[in-house]
Formats: C-alpha cells, sequence, structure tokens
C-alpha cells in the first residue's frame, strides 16, 4: 500500500512557443513521484515553473513531452472530457483564492463534485456532514461564501476538495490569502487529514511555514527538480529551520 | 500612445464589438425606419381610415415608446461597453495614464462608435425600408402609397436622437470611469452578491403579484364593462404585476426546488438554479419590462394582421362580386378571366320611373343578397346568405325592393323616391317598347384573386359610359379595395412595430446578459478546473440564458392572449390565426437566443481549453 505511486512523474518536459516562434521551456526533464500517504511541498519561486508542473499534474496543461501518472493512470493520453471526468473523480483542488462559488451556499458548493458523478442525493447529503463534522464546519454549512471568514472558506473549499475522497489533493499556495493563525488551523487540518485520514497531499508554496508541514519537499528552479528534503524524524520547527537555511543557500 | 493601446483593446474582442456595433447599427436604423412613416404626413394621411393627424398621433406615441425603449436599449448596449473596458482602462490608469487623457479616449470611444453605428444604421434603414416595405406590400398584398425609402427630415431626426444619446452615454462613461477607484475597475468583477430574503416575505410579493396580474387581465377581458378605464387599470396591474412576480415568484419556485436535495443534486443543477436565481433577482426591471414590451409588439403584429380579417370579413358583407351591365368585347375578355362560380343575368327596360323585369328569370334563379345574422354585443355583424321571392322586391317596403333598385344602373331615382320594379311575364316584357338591357351577376370562387380583374372590368364599364361612374361606387370591388386601402396602412404599421419592438427588446436582453458574463469567467473556470465537462457548462450556460429569454417571453404571450380580449370591439375573432404573428415572433426570439448564448460561451468559456 505504502509504495504505491499516487503520482508519477517521468522526464516531463514543456515548452511554450511555436517550432518557429521563440521558444521557452518552462520545464525540463522533471521526474519525481508521491506515494500513497505522503504529504510533499512543491517550493520554488515565481517563475520557477511550479504552477505550470501543477497545471500538468491537474490536466488543465499537457506537456511536451514525458509521462505523468495519477493513480496509475496516464493522463497524458486522455482526451478533453475523460480528463474533465479525471479531474472531478481523482483529484481534490484548494486554491490561494478559495474559489468557491458566492451564489452557492456552502453545502451546495461542498456537493459539487458528488452531484456531477450523479451520487444519488442521499449519499451526497451524509458524504457531505461526515466532511463538515470532519473540517469542523457542520455549523456553516446553510451560509453563503460571502458571510464566512477566509478560514472558514478556505475550510469549506478543503471540504469540497475531498468530498468525493480524491486520489490526491492538489493545494496551490492554500494559505496565500489567510491571517497566520487561520492559516496554521489549516496546515494543522491538513497534516490531521494526511496522517489520520491518509489523504496523499500536493502543496505548491513558496512560504517555508507552510512547507514545513511536508514530508518532503521538493525544489523547484528554472523548470528543473533541484534538491530534495526529507522531515524525517525532524520536528516541524527544526524543519522549517532547514527549509529557510536552504532557501539561503538554493536561491544563489 | 494610449489611443493605440486602445486600439488592440478593440481587436483583442472583435467579435464582441461588432456585436454591439452591429446592435446600434440595427437599432439606428429601425429608428430610421420608423421615422419615415411617422414624420411622413403624406403616407399617413392616405393609407388610414382616419385623419393624418389622427394617425400622426398614434405614430407619435409609438415614436415615443420607440425612443424609450431605444434609450434602455442604450444604456444597455452601453453598460456592455463599459463592462468589456473598464479593466483595460483600469490597467491603463494603474500603469500612470492621466485619468484626463483615459476621459477623453472613453468619451471619443464611445462617441465614435456611437456616431459612426448610426450614419450605417441611417443608410441600412433607407435600403431596409425599401426592401421590408416591398416585401410587406407583396407579401401581404398590401397596397400602400405615398411611402418612399428616403425621408430627409427622419434622416436629421434619427441623427440628431442618437447623436444627443451617445454624447449622454459618453459623458456617462467617462464620469464612471473617473469616478470609480482604480482598484475596482480591476476587480469589479469579483464584487460579492448579497443573497438572504425573507421567504415569508418573497411568497406575499408572489401573492400580490400574481393577484395584481388577475385583476389587469379580468380588466381586459370586462372592457365591456369598465370600458376605457380597462386600459389604465390593466396597464398599472400588469406592469406592477409582472415586476413583482419576477422579483419573488421565481426565486420562491426555485428555492422550493433548492430544497429537495434529490432534485438539486443532479450534475449543474445546483450551479445553474443558483445563477437563475441570483440573475432573475438582478434583472427584475429588464425582464418586466421586456415581459410587457414583448406583450406590445406581439399585440401589435397580431392585431395588425388581424385588420386582414377586417377584409375577410368585409368581403362577406356583399353577395355579388361583379354586376356586369356593359356588354362588349373588351369587357367579356376580361370576364374570361374570372374564376366564376355562379352566374345570374336579369332582363330589365327602363320606362321612365318605372322598371320592368322578367318573372320568370327571378323564380328560375332568385337573387340572392348577404342579410344580417345576427351582431355581437360590441355591434359586430355576422351574415348569411338569403334569398329574395319576387314577391318581396315587388313589395315597397321591402329590403328586398331597394336592393334589387340599387343594382340597375342609368336610373333617375333617389333614396326617397327610388323607381318602381315592376314583374311582368315575358310576352308582356317583350311587349314593352323600350331597348331591352340585361345584368349579369356573377360570383367568383376566390375574390381576393380576382380582385384585380374584377376591378378592370369596372374600369372599362366606366370608360365606355361614364355616367357609370356613381354605379359602380357601389360594387364590391370598390368598397373592398377602399377598405384595404385603410387596413393595409394598419396592418403594415402593426407589423411593422412589432418587429421592430422585438429586435430591440431582444437585444437589449441579450446584451443585459452579455455585460454579465465578464462576472461569469472566473466560475466558470473554477468548475471546468474541478472536473466539469465543457460541454456540460455549455448546457448550463444555455439553460441558464434560455430561461432568462422564456420567463419573460411566456408571460409576454400570456400578457398578449389576455390583451387581445380588448381589441373584440374592432375585430370579430382576435385569435382567429394568431399563430401567423406568434410563429413569426418565436422564431426571431430564438434567434436572439441563440446568438447571445454563443456570444455568451464565446466570452466565458475563452479560457477554458
Amino acid at each position: 500500500m505504502q509504495n504505491l505511486n499516487v503520482v508519477d512523474v517521468q522526464n516531463v518536459q514543456k515548452i511554450y512557443g511555436k517550432k518557429n516562434e521563440k521558444q521557452y521551456q518552462a520545464l525540463s526533464n522533471v521526474t519525481f513521484n508521491v506515494k500513497q500517504g505522503e504529504f510533499i511541498a512543491i517550493m520554488g519561486a515565481s517563475g520557477s515553473g511550479k504552477s505550470t508542473l501543477l497545471n500538468i499534474l491537474s490536466t488543465l496543461d499537457q506537456p511536451t513531452a514525458g509521462s505523468v501518472k495519477i493513480n496509475e493512470q496516464d493522463i497524458t493520453s486522455l482526451n478533453k472530457n475523460q480528463m474533465a471526468d479525471f479531474r472531478g473523480k481523482e483529484i481534490g483542488f484548494i486554491f490561494q483564492d478559495f474559489n468557491l462559488l458566492e451564489n452557492l451556499t456552502d453545502r451546495e458548493n461542498i456537493a459539487l463534485p458528488l452531484s456531477l458523478q450523479g451520487v444519488n442525493s442521499k449519499k451526497i447529503d451524509d458524504a457531505v456532514d461526515k466532511i463538515a463534522k470532519r473540517l469542523g464546519i457542520s455549523e456553516i454549512l446553510s451560509k453563503y461564501p460571502a458571510e464566512i471568514s477566509g478560514g472558514q472558506k478556505q475550510r469549506v473549499a478543503a471540504a469540497r476538495a475531498l468530498v468525493h475522497e480524491p486520489a490526491i489533493l492538489f493545494a496551490d499556495e492554500p494559505t496565500g490569502a489567510l491571517d497566520s493563525s487561520s492559516a496554521k488551523e489549516l496546515l494543522d487540518t491538513m497534516q490531521d487529514l494526511n496522517i489520520n485520514d491518509h489523504v496523499s497531499v500536493l502543496m505548491v508554496t513558496h512560504d517555508p511555514f507552510s512547507a514545513s508541514y511536508a514530508s518532503r519537499i521538493l525544489f523547484i528552479k528554472d523548470g528543473q527538480i533541484g534538491e530534495e528534503l526529507v522531515r524525517g524524524t525532524k520536528t516541524r520547527a527544526e524543519f522549517h529551520h532547514e527549509i529557510i537555511d536552504n532557501l539561503g543557500t538554493y536561491a544563489q | 500612445m494610449l489611443f493605440k493601446l486602445s486600439l488592440t483593446g478593440i481587436k483583442s474582442r472583435l467579435k464582441d464589438y461588432i456585436v454591439l456595433f452591429s446592435g446600434l447599427t440595427i437599432s439606428s436604423a429601425i429608428f430610421y425606419m420608423f421615422m419615415s412613416m411617422a414624420l411622413n404626413q403624406n403616407f399617413l394621411g392616405k393609407n388610414s381610415m382616419m385623419s393624418a393627424s389622427m394617425t400622426g398621433f398614434i405614430f407619435a406615441f409609438g415614436a415615443v415608446l420607440l425612443s424609450i425603449i431605444t434609450l434602455v436599449y442604450i444604456v444597455y448596449a452601453n453598460s456592455f461597453l463599459l463592462s468589456m473596458r473598464q479593466r483595460d482602462y483600469g490597467m491603463y490608469m494603474m500603469l500612470g495614464a492621466k485619468s484626463g487623457k483615459i476621459g477623453i479616449l472613453i468619451f471619443l470611444e464611445t462617441m465614435v462608435l456611437g456616431v459612426v453605428a448610426t450614419l450605417i444604421g441611417i443608410i441600412l434603414g433607407l435600403g431596409l425600408t425599401q426592401v421590408v416595405s416591398n416585401m410587406l406590400i407583396s407579401q401581404l398584398g398590401l397596397t400602400i402609397t405615398g411611402f418612399v425609402g428616403f425621408y430627409l427630415p427622419a434622416v436629421f431626426v434619427t441623427l440628431i436622437f442618437f447623436v444627443a444619446l451617445f454624447f449622454i452615454a459618453a459623458l456617462f462613461n467617462r464620469r464612471t470611469l473617473l469616478k470609480t477607484p482604480v482598484l475596482e475597475l480591476l476587480h469589479g468583477s469579483q464584487k460579492p452578491v448579497k443573497f438572504k430574503q425573507n421567504a415569508g416575505f418573497v411568497w406575499l410579493q408572489a401573492l400580490l403579484g400574481i393577484v395584481s396580474l388577475a385583476i389587469g387581465y379580468a380588466a381586459m377581458i370586462n372592457v365591456k364593462i369598465l370600458v376605457l378605464a380597462s386600459i389604465p387599470i390593466a396597464l398599472v396591474t400588469i406592469v406592477l404585476g409582472s415586476y413583482l412576480v419576477f422579483n419573488s415568484l421565481f426565486t420562491a419556485v426555485i428555492n422550493v426546488v433548492r430544497k429537495n436535495h434529490k432534485t438539486l443534486y443532479k450534475g449543474l443543477r445546483s450551479f445553474t438554479l443558483n445563477q437563475l436565481r441570483f440573475r432573475i433577482t438582478d434583472y427584475t426591471r429588464i425582464l418586466s419590462m421586456i415581459s410587457i414590451l414583448f406583450a406590445l409588439a406581439l399585440g401589435a403584429i397580431t392585431v395588425g394582421l388581424g385588420f386582414e380579417k377586417l377584409n375577410q370579413q368585409f368581403e362577406n358583407f356583399t353577395y355579388y362580386d361583379a354586376q356586369i351591365v356593359t356588354k362588349d368585347q373588351k369587357v367579356a375578355k376580361e370576364v374570361a378571366k374570372l374564376d366564376v362560380k355562379t352566374k345570374s343575368t336579369y332582363d330589365y327596360k327602363i320606362d321612365g320611373g318605372t322598371v320592368y323585369f322578367i318573372k320568370d328569370e327571378f323564380e328560375k334563379t332568385p337573387l340572392k343578397a348577404m342579410i344580417n345574422k345576427s351582431s355581437n354585443s360590441m355591434g359586430f355583424v355576422t351574415t348569411k346568405v338569403g334569398t329574395y321571392s319576387v314577391a318581396d322586391l315587388a313589395k315597397e317596403t321591402s329590403g328586398g325592393y331597394y336592393y334589387l333598385n340599387n343594382l340597375i344602373p342609368n336610373k333617375k331615382a333617389t333614396e326617397q323616391s327610388p323607381m318602381k320594379n315592376v314583374f311582368l311575364t315575358q310576352a308582356e316584357f317583350d311587349a314593352k317598347p323600350q331597348t331591352a338591357n340585361s345584368i349579369d351577376l356573377l360570383t367568383v370562387k376566390d375574390f381576393k384573386n380576382d380582385a384585380k380583374t374584377l376591378q378592370a372590368i369596372n374600369n372599362l364599364q366606366e370608360k365606355k359610359d361614364p355616367r357609370l361612374a356613381e354605379y359602380m361606387q357601389s360594387t364590391k370591388v370598390f368598397s373592398y379595395l377602399g377598405v384595404r386601402a385603410m387596413t393595409s396602412g394598419f396592418e403594415f404599421m402593426g407589423f411593422f412595430l412589432g418587429i421592430a419592438f422585438l429586435t430591440m427588446l431582444a437585444s437589449t436582453l441579450m446584451f443585459k446578459i452579455l455585460s454579465g458574463a465578464q462576472s461569469d469567467v472566473s466560475r466558470y473556470e473554477m468548475l471546468s478546473k474541478i472536473g466539469v465537462r465543457r460541454g456540460i457548462l455549455r448546457k448550463s450556460i444555455s439553460t441558464e440564458i434560455g430561461v432568462l429569454f422564456a420567463l419573460p417571453g411566456i408571460l409576454g404571450i400570456v400578457h398578449v392572449l389576455f390583451g387581445l380580449q380588448f381589441f373584440k370591439a374592432f375585430l370579430a375573432d382576435p385569435y382567429d390565426g394568431i399563430w401567423l404573428p406568434f410563429t413569426i415572433f418565436i422564431v426571431l426570439y430564438m434567434i436572439y437566443y441563440l446568438i447571445t448564448v454563443w456570444l455568451y460561451q464565446g466570452i466565458v468559456l475563452k479560457k477554458i481549453k
């Protein structure tokens, strides 16, 4: 079980621009994997290629070369509808700006991925109640996103990302729009979900504090994966320091 | 430099600009077309049964309505323009462009767009007026006189009206852009929306809305009792009712559906329903306005076409289609062209104040006439075919006596002292020394079809004997063409106003919906990210816009169905043949719907691969 690769990226390359135009290589030869139940962070500065990588992983963009497997399935060979279905089934997303639908209640927001899959409404209600309880947002389910705080919004977004039990949770700067205490709460929750519910997480961030919650960190620079840091038995605080030290040297 | 930048901004959204531009062009073309009729006293005077000043008044009323809807239309088209541009201009301002310069730019952009659209619209209007009027004339078999495509006063009025409107719009845009904080310009589409409504209050409004609609409809059905009072009653209650219904009923219904998770959790339904709930409340005013204008426009077409039926009714007032008293080659040649159904010939001789007939002829083929069968409460007469016996025709007090009298030409009788009808045997008739004449009374299979030939026959007879001029005025075809000329005018106006209103209101709705598209981009992008297929997104958009188009359309149709009650005063059966205007309307409306969906999807799904 532990050895199953939930994400398997092999020699991925991404080049923007057509052959006779000026080309720009966003990713070159990226290879890594995420084991099931792992909490991985990908760190890099702006323009390092981390967004491109996340877009490719989430089937929103396609690599120029290389293979990407998620849950043992090669996602580069899918057609557009299959990609959409794949995203809906296998991937959960949390974005920096929450991306909740303002005109739906929290409950309706969370229910959306399941109702898209045609799950029966009784099961949807049960699943929504379960995940809401898990994330401590049962009380606000009938509210609209505009009526709740940023931290609560991100919890609702997390609930929506997890309600259909995806193979992996992609988090794109999930704490970017949160104050420090909300950020910490969210990260604690994510860690808790990872440890106790075995949710595999891939988080893209440039914030060392967020990254310190991960069990493994991949550093990306100029489109290539450079260093890798493993937390191992270190405490989160020690790991945080290590990341900052590493960033200091890595940036040069 | 900024000017160049703003041009590239236009280029990047060329499709939307083309739609905006053509919408403005069409609205000014329609305005011109209408004005070319409304201001042309020559045309009005000749084509309606009322005096030119009276029709002038009706048209002035139409012109006011058209101006109001044009105004509303420009407001929405302009808000669409602004929604397209505010981000660009916000960005230039953020980059340090002086606000004065931006103000000039947006002012110029609005003015140039508007004035060019108006000029092209007028040229288009010139051509369209000619084409549409020719088409209508030939399609409906109308006779229109004094109508020309180019009418200078209309050109001026259109130009002045539109330039003034765009000037105001340009000032408004300039003000909006300069007064709005830059950050809001950049993120205007991300404003949160407030939703909570008191459920009880919503239901109360819905109930009030339905009640006011019911009162309005009742007022129109009971026009006989309320007479003129029914117009203001219906107007107020229906406007109010439409508003309340849009403001509450549909939201209330959607809320009920939302409570049931079994129906709510079906694919994207919860999203689509909530989009609609938000839209309908946000669009209350425009939706109710559109439902009423839709009713007015559809009503105008239906009633206009209803006048065609007046012609048909008129056909039933006279039994014989032709009265042939001149027997020569030329007339016979024209008569041969007719598709004759029946022919009765009666011989007669005129002796001073007496006309001799042959009794046998009237007994063999009795003289027929249309007799009043009944008249309805509104004074509407229905007729049936009746026969006169010789006794009737000879009796001075019977209707048949005068009827026969009027069929005889060259008499010297007056209403007060009619000629005497005397019926003789063949032998007695032959013995009379006066010249024998005969009259052929014909009926044809299709009167409308033969009307032209019948008129030619009248003209030939009159040419041969000018004394017949007055007699010919008593023929069916003479009165028919007279009534036709009058009703054609109304038909034409009804048709024209109806189509003009429809295009305006449908494009107003289109621009209102499209100007909201910008704020939906991120929603659809997000849905796509979480795995909604493009096809499902398209379907959700089609459904949402479909409902927004359908609701005012359906309510408008209901308004018309009740409103037609009102026209029972003029038309025997206003509901007869309404499928034609309804079909024309629905098809045109559908075309606008499809264009809106296409454009909306273009804006919203552009970024989604």
